[in-house]
C-alpha cells in the first residue's frame, strides 16, 4: 500500500522528474514521427518497438549481432590481458615506467580513427579486424591504470612490510598485487567503453558484412524503421555491458571499508 | 647503565636526503648518538623536520645512515630486523585490503612463522589491545583509535624485544591519545619490552617516558635528554601532579627556540624514510 | 621494484636512450619488414616511399579541399556543441534540483558509444557535412554539458557565503566568484568536446562520406595506394595534433 504521503516523497524525487524527461522525450519523438515528419527517415519509437520481430528476421541480422557480441567479448578478454601484462611490466619497473609511460600515453592520445583502413586492410572485413580494433582501443586504458595502481602505493605500506621482514617476493603477492586490484577494474570499466567504441567503429566502417552492412542496406533502402530498431539494439548492448562493468567495478574498485 | 648492554646503540649517525647543490638536499641528522636502555621507554621529541621519524628509521634499518653506525642488541644494523624490533606506524600503515587478522598474520607470514601458531599469536595479540571482537573487520571501518591499537597488535604479535613507534597517535585526537597512552604505559609495565616512541606532544613524552630526547633543528641532533623519573603503569592522576607540570615546562622551555627556528626555515623534508617512489608533495595547492 | 630516488638524475638519461632505442628498432624493423623479409608492399609500404609520399602531400596543397570540409564540419559541430552545451549547462546548474535530475540522465547517455547514431544521421541528412557536423555536435554536446555544470553547479558555498556576506549583488557574485570558479572546469570540458569533435568528424568521415581527412585516407585504402596513404595518416595525426595544442595553449591562457 503506498500512502499519499510516500507517494507525494517519490514524486518529489529527482529520479520520477528524470524518468518524466524520457518519457516526454520519448512522446514527442512518437508525435512528430508520427504526424509532421517524412516516415523514409524516422520512424515512430512504437513502430520501431512492434517491428523488432521483423528486424530479428531479417536473415543475418541476428548472426551479424552475436558476431558483434562475440568479437567484443574476445576484444575486452585480449585487452584485459595485454593491458594488465604491459601495465604490470611498466608499472613495475622503475626505468620502463619513465621510458615506456611516455610512449604509452602518446599512442593512447593518437587519433586511432586514422588507422582503422590500415586495420582492414591488415586483417580482412571479417571478425579479426574487428577484435584488433576494439583491443587497440581497449587496452591502453587498463595498461595505464594496472600501472598507476602499482606505482602510487604509500611509501609507508612498504616500510611497514619490510619491517616485519618482507621479501621481494611478499611485497609483490602482499602489498603490491592487492593495491593494484581497485585500479585494475576501474581500467576494466574504460577498457569496455574503448573496445566497444572500437568494435563499433569497425562494424560501423566495414560496409560489406556485419553491422555495416545492414546499416548501409537499411540506409540505402529508406528503412528508418529497421535501421532506428539495429541501433536500439546495439545501444542496449552498449548500456549492458557498461552497467555490468561499473557494477563490478563498484564491487571491487576499492577495499573495504 | 655503564653495565648492561644497551638495546639499541646509536653511533655518530649522519645523514642526508640528496646531495648539497640539489634542490631536495636536506641534511635531516647531525653527529648523533644515543643508547636505548633494555626495558625503557625513550620518547624523541623536537621540531618537525628535526630528522627523529629519520633516527627511527635508521635505528630499525629501514635505511642506512649516510655515516655512523646502529647497533641492536650488539648487533650491528643492515637491514630491516623483524626478529628484534617491531614498527607502529602513523595511521595509515595498515593494509587497507586485509582485515584486522589478516594483517596481523602477514607480519608473522612475513617472517615465517609456523601457520599453526599464527592463529595462536593473533589472537593473544588482539586479545591485549582489545580488539578480538573486531578481528574480521577492515581497517576502513575501525576508528582511528582502534586502526593504532591493531597496529600495536600487529606489532606486538611479533614478539619482539623492542618496539618503534613513528608518532603513532599522532593523527587522533586528545581524548584518543590518552587512553591509548594509559594503555601503553600499562603493556610496558607488564612486558618489560622496549619502546622508542617519536611524538610531537609535550605532554604526551612526559606522561609515557622514562626518558626524553630533545632535538634541535634541522640539523637535527640530541640537544639533550630529560629523565622522567616516574614507575609505570602511570596514572591520569600523574598528568595533574606538580612533577608533571615542571618537567613538561622544561620540555617547552628546551623546544621553544627550536621550534622557531624550524619554522624560520622554508624548506620541508619531501619524505621521511629517504623512501622510494615519487616524491610526494605536501599540502594543497589552490 | 622500487629503485632508489636519488638515482633519479642518471635514470632520466637512460629512459632517453631507451626511448631513441625504441623507436630505432621499430624504424629498423619497419625498414627491414619492406625489404628483406618480403612483407607485402600493400599491406605494409617501404618507410622511405611514405617518408617521399607525405613531402609530396605537403608540397602540393592537395590536402586543402578535404582539410577545408573537415574544418569547416568541426567550426559547425564546435560552435553548436559549445553554444548549447554552456547555455544548457548554466541553466540546469542554478538549481539543485535541476542537477539531480539531468545530471545523471546526461551522464549515462554520454556512457553509450554515440558512433552509433551516426547511420541515423546519414539517413536524416545524407552523405554531405551535415550528418558529421549533427554527429560532432552530439558527440561534443555532452563533455561540454557535464563539465559547465559540474563548473557552475558545485561552487564552493563557502565562497558563496562569503561573497553574499560582504554584499556582493547578483551579478558581482557571478562576475567575482561564481566565473572564475567555474572557468578552469568549463574550459577543461571545452577543450575535451573540441578533440571529440574533431575525433567524429574525422570517424564519421572515414565511415561514410564523400569528401574531409577521414574520408581521404579511406579513398587511399581502397586504391591500395598504401605508401601515400601513410604518409596521409601521419599527415592528419599531425593536423589533430596540432590543433588540440592550439586549444591547449587556449586553454592555458584563459584560465589565467
Amino acid at each position: 500500500m503506498v500512502t499519499t504521503g510516500e507517494l507525494r516523497r517519490l514524486m518529489r524525487h529527482p529520479g520520477f522528474a528524470r524518468l518524466g524527461v524520457v518519457i516526454l522525450l520519448v512522446v514527442a519523438w512518437e508525435i512528430s514521427a508520427r504526424f509532421f515528419l517524412d516516415r523514409d527517415f524516422i520512424s515512430p519509437p512504437s513502430t520501431v518497438l512492434t517491428s523488432f520481430g521483423e528486424l530479428f528476421g531479417t536473415p543475418g541480422v541476428p548472426s551479424a549481432l552475436w558476431l558483434t557480441l562475440y568479437e567484443i567479448a574476445i576484444g575486452f578478454a585480449l585487452s584485459a590481458i595485454i593491458g594488465a601484462a604491459i601495465g604490470l611490466a611498466v608499472g613495475l619497473n622503475r626505468l620502463a615506467h619513465q621510458s615506456f609511460m611516455p610512449i604509452i600515453l602518446l599512442l593512447y592520445g593518437l587519433p586511432q580513427i586514422t588507422i582503422l583502413p590500415i586495420f582492414v586492410l591488415v586483417f580482412g572485413i571479417g571478425a579479426a579486424s574487428k577484435i584488433a580494433f576494439g583491443v587497440s582501443h581497449g587496452m591502453f586504458p587498463i595498461m595505464i591504470a594496472v600501472a598507476a595502481g602499482v606505482q602510487k602505493i604509500e611509501p609507508v605500506y612498504f616500510d611497514s612490510a619490510r619491517s616485519m621482514g618482507a621479501s621481494r617476493w611478499h611485497l609483490l603477492r602482499y602489498v603490491i598485487f592487492p593495491h593494484m586490484i581497485p585500479s585494475f577494474f576501474t581500467g576494466l570499466r574504460l577498457g569496455m567503453s574503448g573496445v566497444l567504441l572500437g568494435v563499433l567503429l569497425a562494424e560501423l566502417y566495414v560496409s560489406t558484412a556485419g553491422i555495416g552492412y545492414f546499416t548501409s542496406i537499411f540506409t540505402q533502402n529508406f528503412d528508418a524503421t529497421k535501421l532506428i530498431g539495429l541501433v536500439s539494439v546495439l545501444a542496449a548492448i552498449a548500456i549492458a555491458l557498461n552497467e555490468v562493468v561499473r557494477r563490478v567495478e563498484l564491487r571491487y574498485a576499492r577495499w573495504r571499508d | 647503565m655503564a653495565s648492561a648492554q644497551p638495546a639499541i646503540r646509536v653511533n655518530g649517525v649522519s645523514h642526508q636526503f640528496g646531495e648539497p647543490g640539489e634542490a631536495r638536499y636536506v641534511q635531516a641528522l647531525l653527529d648523533t648518538s644515543l643508547d636505548v636502555t633494555r626495558g625503557e621507554l625513550l620518547c624523541l621529541i623536537g621540531p618537525s623536520g628535526c630528522g627523529k621519524s629519520t633516527l627511527l628509521g635508521i635505528m630499525g634499518g629501514l635505511f642506512a645512515p649516510t655515516t655512523g653506525a646502529v647497533a641492536v642488541a650488539g648487533k650491528p644494523v643492515r637491514g630491516p630486523m623483524p626478529r628484534d624490533l617491531a614498527f607502529v606506524f602513523q595511521e595509515s600503515a595498515l593494509f587497507p585490503w586485509n582485515t584486522v587478522r589478516e594483517n596481523v598474520m602477514l607480519g608473522m607470514t612475513f617472517q615465517g612463522v609456523a601457520k599453526a601458531e599464527r592463529g595462536a599469536r593473533a589472537r593473544r595479540a588482539l586479545e591485549a589491545v582489545g580488539l578480538i571482537d573486531f578481528a574480521e573487520h577492515y581497517p576502513g571501518q575501525l576508528s582511528g583509535g582502534m586502526r593504532q591499537r591493531a597496529a600495536l597488535a600487529r606489532a606486538l604479535s611479533l614478539e619482539t624485544d623492542i618496539l618503534l613507534m613513528d608518532e603513532p597517535f599522532g593523527a587522533l585526537d586528545e581524548q584518543t591519545r590518552m587512553v591509548l597512552g594509559e594503555d601503553l604505559s600499562v603493556l610496558l609495565s607488564r612486558s618489560n619490552k622496549t619502546i622508542v616512541f617519536v611524538t610531537h606532544s609535550l605532554g604526551e613524552a612526559v606522561f609515557l617516558a622514562d626518558r626524553v630526547a630533545v632535538f634541535s633543528a634541522r640539523p637535527g641532533t640530541i640537544k639533550q635528554i630529560i629523565v622522567v623519573d616516574e614507575p609505570h603503569p602511570r596514572k591520569p592522576s600523574f598528568m595533574t601532579a606538580p612533577k608533571f607540570h615542571a618537567l613538561r615546562d622544561q620540555l617547552y622551555g628546551l623546544l621553544h627556540d627550536e621550534i622557531r627556528k624550524a619554522m624560520s626555515e622554508t624548506t620541508q623534508p619531501r619524505r621521511r624514510y629517504g623512501q622510494t617512489g615519487p616524491a610526494e608533495t605536501d599540502g594543497e595547492r589552490v | 621494484m622500487n629503485g632508489d630516488g636519488r638515482k633519479n638524475a642518471p635514470h632520466r638519461l637512460s629512459s632517453r636512450l631507451v626511448q631513441v632505442a625504441f623507436l630505432a628498432i621499430v624504424l629498423l624493423a619497419w625498414f627491414l619488414a619492406t625489404t628483406r623479409w618480403g612483407v607485402s608492399r600493400i599491406l605494409l609500404p617501404n618507410p622511405v616511399n611514405v617518408w617521399h609520399q607525405l613531402i609530396d602531400i605537403v608540397a602540393s596543397g592537395a590536402f586543402i579541399p578535404d582539410l577545408r570540409i573537415t574544418l569547416g564540419e568541426l567550426a559547425g559541430a564546435f560552435a553548436i556543441s559549445m553554444s548549447l552545451g554552456v547555455t544548457i549547462g548554466y541553466l540546469i546548474s542554478r538549481s539543485r534540483y535541476l542537477i539531480r535530475v539531468f545530471e545523471p540522465l546526461l551522464a549515462a547517455i554520454y556512457a553509450i558509444p554515440i558512433i552509433l547514431f551516426l547511420p541515423l544521421y546519414v539517413l536524416l541528412l545524407g552523405l554531405g557535412p551535415a550528418s558529421k557536423i549533427a554527429l560532432g555536435a552530439t558527440i561534443s554536446f555532452f563533455p561540454i554539458v557535464l563539465s559547465t555544470i559540474a563548473g557552475f553547479g558545485y561552487v564552493d558555498r563557502r565562497l558563496v557565503t562569503a561573497a553574499r556576506s560582504m554584499g556582493a549583488n547578483n551579478i558581482q557574485m557571478f562576475r567575482y566568484v561564481l566565473l572564475p570558479a567555474a572557468l578552469p572546469v568549463v574550459l577543461a570540458g571545452l577543450r575535451l568536446g573540441f578533440t571529440v569533435a574533431l575525433l567524429s568528424v574525422i570517424a564519421s568521415e572515414t565511415i561514410a562520406s564523400f569528401a574531409g581527412l577521414g574520408h581521404h585516407i579511406v579513398d587511399l585504402a581502397e586504391n591500395m595506394d598504401t605508401a601515400r596513404m601513410f604518409a596521409y595518416i601521419v599527415f592528419v595525426i599531425a593536423i589533430v595534433a596540432f590543433l588540440n595544442a592550439v586549444v591547449s595553449t587556449i586553454e592555458g591562457r584563459a584560465r589565467w
